[in-house]
């Protein structure tokens, strides 16, 4: 390779520096190695991280230079920067783990990983300012910040994480025990960590308005949303369908709400059908709205981020325990049901007249 | 022996007036014995059979064998002599938690053959883990089968994690989009305006499909992820992308229906259609000597008015290519203006196709557009399509 550039560059027959050569040359260059590899490569800012999860995502997804199959000079150009990233990427200074905001979704901490260092790097103290604040909240308050002119309450860290801790406690119990969280943050920039948390502990999200009447009305409102029957095991058990378009409305078993300021109507439903509530209270919020609540920062995303993920990451711990209960056929059994044993001669009949006269079975919640 | 029998049965008796579920627990000991009783040699055989199911009852099969013995000899006497079939194994259920308020109290048994039931009974079970997993639990069983006691381990639960949104499928569509979008953000993208043209949807098409009431403003939000991820390059599109943009088209993409190309053929003729009011023309042109023929007559034995004349052959008239192409005309229907118009129409695109460079040039002179105006229907109360009758004060 060096004997190359040396020809081109200082031969006698030096070849003029054109843009088709170049690119083609390191096209075919051999691969560089890696001579440099990061001593602090296995230390985890965040505990459970692994190398995958720090990568951005797109990175992930890059095609590599057999996929393109065009001749496309886009396409090429593309698959010539991603190689020349690969190669020179790492090449350079050392960089110390760091704080990367997007850990916090693809790889959130976990509820061992709380502390009060994470709780004030994510500007979870930080309250309102003292004008605005709610006195029923003085006993998560530390103290008063900031100029003379705008002081502001500074919520307590280790109360935050004790209340954090039992928050957790709670979600891991009610997804142990089968039932159904909701998680619900309606402000912008929450959508992405509400869905995330809903995901890891296989509960429900809303990232949207809350339909005031969704559990109180729940019939008229998600009377056409579609319901299923499973067993211990999460898998679908079918026969169920009838009976469930008779069925009322699914209601959660505990909801936890990020900005609870903006959806007291959805606490409010809560409180009339006994459903426990977790919650995110800052200094200016109610704080016997929610039966859970968090005192720390709602305003900040940071702080939401991390209370959502570390809240979904226990859901999943009690998901984890729960799937091996019923591996094991200890699992708790709700009787609370209502349904009755499918009648499996009525149905096989059924289909096949059905499949004569060419009809659809009328699925549960269709219109 | 008698009286400390008769004191025991009237304390029960008593204890089973105050407590009601004792009264089941007091009349136990007579179902055991269903089966008639047979003189005290055969009686051992009964016993023995009952003793196979509560092998592993240590304690409480001898406290009923005991009983059983004793009221064996009571009604040893009263018995008749007839001889009976030994009635079928009957169930019995040793569970001590069986009447616990924690129980519940309904619980279907499927189709259990004795034999099953009978083989081992209850086993101990593991004790439950400390503190979790109480909900309405029964003793943990290993032999609870799931498959048997369905309704045990079944619960209802929202088809999609978005069942409180009121839209589910949106959502679900929704977040399906952004994630390919974050996923693939970094991927090259055409120049803006250049995108391939495509035929979204109608809210109305996809809220029908859905079945959901989707605000306007939501289903815009869904259109600009779908144009934004319409824009990659399509050298470097990823199957799952062009596969999620698919389910969002329109079925007909009006677009894409070009009307086919009108080339010159190996003989030299390019054939075009024109149309004018209610008539049309096929033109055949080629390279020639400036001869031209309509409907197998010359163009002065066509057309009587200079003016038609003259407009049939305005293409090649205004790019002076009078002399140089044949034409070859059909045209049917309407008047002579619109035969004459449709022609004009003909001979340009069919120009068009032999010197594709003359488009400026023909529209200036006006031939390329087609001219869309037809006659006007008479409509009722007017004397001609917009003629009035005179108006008339009374």
């Amino acid at each position: 390779m060096i004997l190359r550039s040396l020809l081109l560059r200082q031969g006698r027959f030096a070849l003029p520096r054109s843009t088709l050569i170049r690119p083609f040359r390191r096209y075919l260059a051999s691969q560089i190695e890696e001579t440099y590899t990061n001593p602090h490569q296995h230390q985890q800012f965040i505990a459970g991280a692994d190398g995958d999860a720090t990568k951005s995502q797109a990175a992930t997804s890059l095609s590599a230079e057999s996929e393109v199959l065009d001749n496309d000079p886009v396409a090429l150009n593309y698959a010539l920067q991603q190689h020349s990233k690969a190669v020179t990427g790492k090449i350079g200074s050392m960089v110390e783990p760091h704080y990367r905001p997007h850990e916090l979704l693809s790889n959130p901490p976990s509820p061992k990983d709380i502390t009060l260092e994470l709780l004030m790097a994510s500007q979870s103290h930080i309250g309102h300012s003292t004008s605005l604040w709610h006195p029923a909240n003085a006993k998560y308050i530390f103290g008063v910040r900031g100029e003379d002119g705008h002081p502001i309450h500074i919520i307590s860290l280790d109360v935050t994480a004790a209340h954090l801790r039992r928050a957790c406690k709670v979600v891991s119990g009610v997804t142990e025990r089968g039932g159904l969280v909701l998680f619900v943050g309606s402000r912008e920039g929450q959508a992405r960590c509400v869905v995330n948390a809903a995901s890891m502990s296989k509960g429900c999200h809303l990232f949207t308005k809350w339909i005031p009447g969704t559990i109180t009305n729940g019939q008229q409102i998600l009377g056409k949303c579609k319901k299923k029957v499973v067993n211990h095991k999460d898998e679908e058990v079918k026969g169920f369908e009838d009976q469930l378009i008779q069925k009322a409305a699914v209601k959660p078993d505990l909801v936890v709400c990020l900005n609870p300021l903006e959806n007291y109507v959805l606490l409010h439903e809560c409180a009339l059908n006994n459903i426990p509530t977790v919650g995110i209270v800052d200094t200016d919020v109610n704080p016997t709205w929610i039966t859970y609540p968090i005192p720390a920062n709602d305003d900040s995303l940071r702080c939401v981020q991390l209370i959502a993920g570390v809240l979904g990451r226990a859901g999943q711990e009690g998901q984890a325990v729960r799937r091996e209960l019923a591996l094991t056929g200890q699992l708790p059994a709700r009787q609370d049901h209502g349904l009755e044993p499918p009648a499996e001669q009525e149905t096989d009949e059924r289909n096949s007249r059905d499949k004569e006269h060419g009809r659809n079975l009328l699925q549960a919640g269709d219109v | 022996m008698e009286s400390a029998l008769l004191r025991t049965g009237f304390r029960r008796a008593m204890v089973a007036c105050q407590n009601p579920a004792k009264r089941r627990v007091a009349r136990q000991p007579r179902r055991f014995f269903a089966t008639p009783v047979e003189p005290q040699g055969e009686a051992s055989e009964l016993q023995s059979a009952p003793d196979a199911v509560y092998a592993s009852n240590g304690g409480r099969a001898a406290k009923s064998r005991a009983r059983a013995e004793r009221v064996n000899k009571d009604r040893a006497v009263s018995d008749h002599d007839q001889t009976f079939q030994a009635a079928p194994q009957i169930r019995f259920t040793s569970d001590g938690e069986q009447f616990s308020s924690s129980r519940p109290s309904a619980e279907l048994i499927e189709n259990d053959t004795a034999s099953r039931r009978g083989r081992g009974g209850y086993g101990g079970g593991p004790p439950g883990r400390g503190g979790a997993a109480s909900y309405g639990r029964g003793p943990p069983n290993q032999e609870d089968d799931p498959s048997r006691n369905i309704l045990r381990h079944i619960r209802i639960v929202p088809a999609s994690p978005s069942y409180f949104t009121a839209t589910p499928r949106y959502t679900d569509d929704l977040l399906a989009l952004s994630a390919l979008l974050r996923k693939h953000q970094l991927l090259p993208l055409l120049p803006p305006g250049e995108a391939p043209r495509v035929a979204w949807k109608t809210i109305d098409q996809y809220k029908t499909e859905l079945a959901e009431p989707i605000r306007s403003k939501s289903y815009n939000t869904l259109l600009q992820l779908l144009k934004r991820l319409n824009y990659i390059h399509p050298s470097l599109i990823p199957d799952e992308v062009t596969e999620s943009l698919e389910k969002y088209k329109r079925d007909v993409q009006p677009h894409l229906n070009v009307p086919n190309p009108i080339i010159v053929n190996q003989y030299g003729v390019a054939k075009a259609v024109g149309r004018r009011k209610s008539s049309s023309a096929q033109v055949y042109l080629v390279e020639g000597t400036g001869e031209c023929l309509i409907n197998g007559k010359s163009l002065t034995e066509y057309f009587g008015r200079l003016h038609d004349r003259e407009s049939a052959i305005w293409a090649l008239k205004a790019t002076q290519r009078l002399d140089k192409y044949n034409v070859w005309a059909l045209a049917a229907g309407g008047g002579t203006t619109g035969q004459a118009e449709s022609i004009t129409l003909g001979v340009a695109r069919a120009l068009l196709a032999h010197e594709p460079d003359l488009k400026p040039a023909l529209r200036r002179a006006g031939c390329v557009t087609r001219d869309p105006k037809r006659v006007e229907r008479k409509k009722p109360g007017k004397l001609k399509a917009r003629k009035m009758p005179a108006w008339v004060k009374r």
